[in-house]
């Protein structure tokens, strides 16, 4: 087995990062203080179970109900889907972005074939590049994420997919992951993340990804391999309170002995497909969850255990739980869990039904800012809010992953099997706002001749404004798309007034507001009111 | 409400004469004792382990000797010198009895310091911190070099998390400019996270007063270029520094071994030994006043599986550094690895609960904290004679 040191594999990403000087693309004052960038795992092994405590009632004034319902159905909300929003209603649009297939992204998709042919591989294709191709498929996953995320018109579905990659959470450059993901990628999560949890577990189960990533390739009647048997339980159905014992894992791993992947020159088939290996199998009965698993079941008898697991009520309240959490707040309350749940397990599992419930709940429709936007919001949030129409950059995104580093969320990239954590907690540290005040200078990208990367024009943000006030007014308009408190904008509006030695409300010199434009919009970026929903 | 850097300064770099400073190192994945340091003393050990035991001493690739029972992984190389000082105490057999072998809950139980889901959500350090009196005004009281706040530092005042100390600031025009101002201004309390900004905002300021980058290795020490040695470097720089710091927490990551166990803990334990023994030969004399614990949330199956792995398990090994530490010992009631002794009949027992050790470590090294506090329902014993003082 090939199974590189996952220290040396570290470095591959981390030299993508370096490899362009930062300190110059960004300019001298711009914030970037020093370029050395550093990919760590990103800390605590908390931020999931514990209690969190709520953050105090918002003193800023609320975003309009459609503003919300955008922010956290989306990576940022744009002036245009805004616009959409507003026009179809909140219940029609939403139906809309769950209806995706129907939505056009062909142009988008094409594109990704194009610019990111690694990532339409399959693992025998993949494997005969293998390893020298690491970096390449590393490169080209994470930017075709960044590339959707960013411009993908679904927008809710993009936000499933990254929802069901954390869920069923593989790290990338985990051995011969490189050629294993991409597939699980297309065929697992990207096909079933609004379809059916059943089918979404069973595709999982079977994915040379994930046999491969939690062990199940090696797990074998004679001495079973609890890995997989353990995750699929605690963390893809039933969650940790989910009512298995000790003895539910060592049965559930029992009952997947024998399932494998194929490597070069196996017969039946290519490399990196699915084999159930009988010889391997242990066929006497089982007991998981006090069900009877008779014996002889052979490969039935893991099929027979997610079907267990899918229908199961835990695996309903666990991943209700999971969505009203990504959606709602950290601690959803019961009724809206409840709720979720219900639709869940009525559907059998459907994964729209689950999300139209959610998006009925009082919780859902009645309140906002709830919830700081975790880093790949913040990223895609902004160029989505001031460059919307930015072609995709011409240096394969490399901007985009430098930022994705510093804040701890690059795809693909999270070391443990729960994938990235989900809760404000976490996420709101001072290293973590203080790389969002770093990357919000962003704004300067129109200034600086070396970033090539977005196309900024502040003539249409500005709407013609000519004074600071207006200036202040116009950018509050088109970026944060909701209203700032009196004392706040006083405060902006001091402070520029000072810098600059205007009035407030004086016509500025041509030329002018344009280049005052940019350090507002960095305060705008770096403030609670951009990365609240 | 932070203004406008007046009001912000590093504060004073002065300990409490009774604390040491503490470096919290956290092996994230569970990471096996047995092959760390092996008791090769222990026939049943060989049994159960017939393709991944480390030899005995004096065998090639064996073990090296500490008491005639337990040898250190051949990786661990680097320490033995610090454990013949008598700077290095090892604890085996060690763990919190929290019944849990899912890595995250595990994680969470062991950083909040308690063994069920029903104790408190703050940290065992949170506790710690939030008990003892301090005279330090400093955002760099409390550190973790992470992109994100620790279980275990929950409850304390505003930890800081920084995952990298050079990148940390802007630059002076940026802050000339007074954008940190309105920065602050903006998230006055109570807008959320204002208490984030404002740690924030005052940790540049000390940051950029103390010139970290100007602190150099001494005595030799070379960092090797790994994800663990990066950060110590910068802890060694941390403390050298003016800056008040007191408590550090950091992970050393990749201890799941599943599979292939040999060859991945060579490298893992290879990449712990090389960055602690360069931080503590840089530290020198200053290790009078530093403890380095080294942990992990469980420890692995004592058999192996067919996978040349080890599944998950309970009983493990901690590490504690520093001159305070009563070093040079292995301390273990061991409790063997025979089917009979083992908890439910195949995970090494913990026989050293670790809130024993960690007791310990508050009451003559940490300023003597409440530990009845600190590890709520733990009966004790409080003393393990770990520690000097």
């Amino acid at each position: 087995m090939i199974k590189p040191d996952p220290r040396e594999l570290s470095t591959i990403l981390d030299r993508l990062c370096r490899r362009r000087d930062f300190l110059k693309l960004f300019g001298k004052g711009l914030g970037y203080s020093a370029v050395a960038s550093t990919l760590t795992a990103c800390g605590g092994g908390g931020g999931g179970s514990d209690p969190i405590q709520q953050p105090p009632a918002p003193v800023i004034p609320q975003a309009s109900a459609g503003y919300t319902v955008l922010k956290r159905t989306s990576f940022g909300a744009r002036r245009d889907a805004l616009a959409t929003l507003e026009t179809l209603g909140i219940d029609a649009y939403l139906e809309q972005q769950l209806d995706y297939t129907r939505i056009d992204d062909g142009d988008l998709e094409a594109s990704i074939q194009t610019l990111f042919p690694l990532t339409t591989q399959s693992p025998a294709q993949l494997v005969g590049g293998f390893p020298d191709n690491i970096a390449g498929v590393a490169q080209q996953m994470i930017a075709a994420v960044q590339y959707r995320q960013i411009f993908s018109r679904r927008q809710l579905y993009e936000v499933m997919v990254e929802f069901w990659t954390d869920h069923f959470n593989i790290h990338l450059l985990n051995g011969l992951g490189p050629t294993l993901k991409p597939e699980d990628d297309r065929q697992v999560i990207r096909t079933h993340a609004l379809g059916n949890f059943r089918d979404l577990l069973h595709a999982s189960a079977k994915s040379p990804s994930m046999l491969f990533y939690l062990d199940n390739f090696l797990n074998q009647a004679a001495a079973p391999n609890e890995n997989y048997a353990r995750e699929l339980m605690e963390l893809h159905t039933l969650g940790v309170d989910g009512g298995y014992s000790e003895s539910d894992v060592k049965e559930v791993a029992r009952c997947f002995t024998g399932w494998s992947i194929r490597f070069p020159g196996d017969p039946g088939g290519e490399y990196g497909t699915f084999v159930f290996v009988p010889a391997l199998h242990d066929n006497n009965a089982k007991v998981v969850l006090q069900q009877a698993v008779p014996a002889g079941g052979g490969q039935s008898d893991g099929e027979q255990v997610l079907d267990f697991l899918a229908t199961h009520p835990s695996t309903a309240r666990f991943i209700a739980t999971k969505l009203c959490r990504r959606f709602i707040r950290d601690n959803p309350d019961a009724a809206s869990i409840d709720a979720v749940a219900a639709a869940f397990t009525q559907s059998s599992g459907d994964i729209k039904a689950a999300l139209r419930a959610l998006f009925a709940t009082e919780a859902f429709r009645s309140s906002s800012d709830l919830k700081l936007c975790r880093p790949s919001e913040y990223l895609a949030g902004v160029i989505r809010a001031l460059a919307p129409d930015t072609p995709y950059p011409t240096d394969n995104g490399q901007l985009f992953l430098f930022a994705q580093a510093i804040m701890g969320q690059v795809p693909y990239y999270w070391p443990t099997p729960d994938g990235y954590p989900d809760t404000q907690s976490y996420w709101d540290s001072t290293g973590g706002l203080l790389n969002r005040w770093r990357l919000s200078f962003l704004s300067f990208a129109n200034l600086i001749p070396s970033i090539d990367v977005i196309q900024l024009d502040y003539a249409d943000l500005l709407n013609g404004a000519d004074t600071l006030a207006g200036i202040v007014d116009a950018l509050t308009d088109s970026i944060l798309m909701r209203p700032l408190s009196d004392t706040d904008r006083a405060y902006l509006l001091d402070w520029l007034v000072s810098e600059y030695g205007q009035a407030a409300d004086a016509a500025l010199p041509l030329g002018t507001p344009e280049a005052v434009a940019p350090l507002v919009t960095a305060v705008l970026l770096s403030s609670a009111y951009f990365q609240l929903r | 409400m932070v203004n406008g850097g007046t009001q912000r300064f590093p504060a004073s770099a002065t300990l409490p004469a009774d604390r040491d400073i503490l470096v919290c190192i956290f092996q994230r994945g569970a990471a096996d004792g047995l092959n760390t340091v092996v008791p090769y003393g222990d026939s049943d050990y060989y049994a159960r382990r017939s393709t991944i035991a480390v030899p005995a001493p004096g065998m090639a690739g064996g073990a090296i000797d500490l008491d005639g029972f337990f040898g250190l992984h051949p990786a661990l190389g680097p320490l033995k010198p610090i454990y013949d000082a008598g700077d290095l105490a090892l604890v085996h057999a060690t763990g919190m009895p929290h019944g849990s072998r899912s890595h995250f809950t595990a994680q969470g139980l062991v950083e909040r310091g308690v063994t069920d889901k029903a104790g408190p959500t703050s940290g065992w350090l949170g506790r710690h911190l939030s008990l003892l009196a301090s005279a330090s005004n400093s955002a760099f009281r409390v550190v973790a070099i992470s992109g994100n706040v620790p279980v275990s530092l929950t409850g304390a005042n505003e930890p800081l998390a920084i995952s990298n100390l050079n990148d940390f600031g802007f630059d002076q025009d940026i802050i000339d400019s007074g954008y940190p101002t309105v920065l602050a201004n903006l998230f006055r309390s109570p807008v959320p996270f204002s208490a984030t900004a404002e740690a924030a905002l005052s940790a540049m300021d000390e940051l950029q007063a103390a010139n970290l980058s100007a602190i150099t290795p001494d005595n030799g020490a070379v960092y090797p270029d790994t994800a663990l040695g990066k950060k110590l470097l910068q802890v060694g720089q941390l403390i050298k520094s003016t800056l008040a710091v007191e408590v550090i927490c950091l992970d050393a990551d990749g201890w799941d071994h599943h599979e292939n166990l040999p060859t991945y803990i060579q490298g893992s334990l290879a990449e712990l030994a090389d960055a602690v023994s360069a931080f503590h030969t840089d530290m020198g004399a200053q290790m009078q006043r530093i403890v380095v614990l080294v942990h992990t949330e469980f420890g692995r199956r004592v058999a192996e599986n067919a996978s040349a792995g080890t599944d998950h398990g309970t009983g493990s090994l901690a590490y504690l550094f520093g001159g305070g530490v009563n070093g040079g010992q292995v301390v273990s009631s061991w409790p063997g690895l025979a089917t009979a002794n083992l908890e439910m009949g195949e995970d090494l027992k913990i026989t050293t609960d670790l809130r024993t050790v960690l007791s310990e470590l508050l009451g003559k090294r940490l300023g003597g904290s409440d530990a009845g506090i600190v590890f709520p329902g733990f009966s004790g014993p409080l003393s393990a004679n770990l520690f000097l003082g």
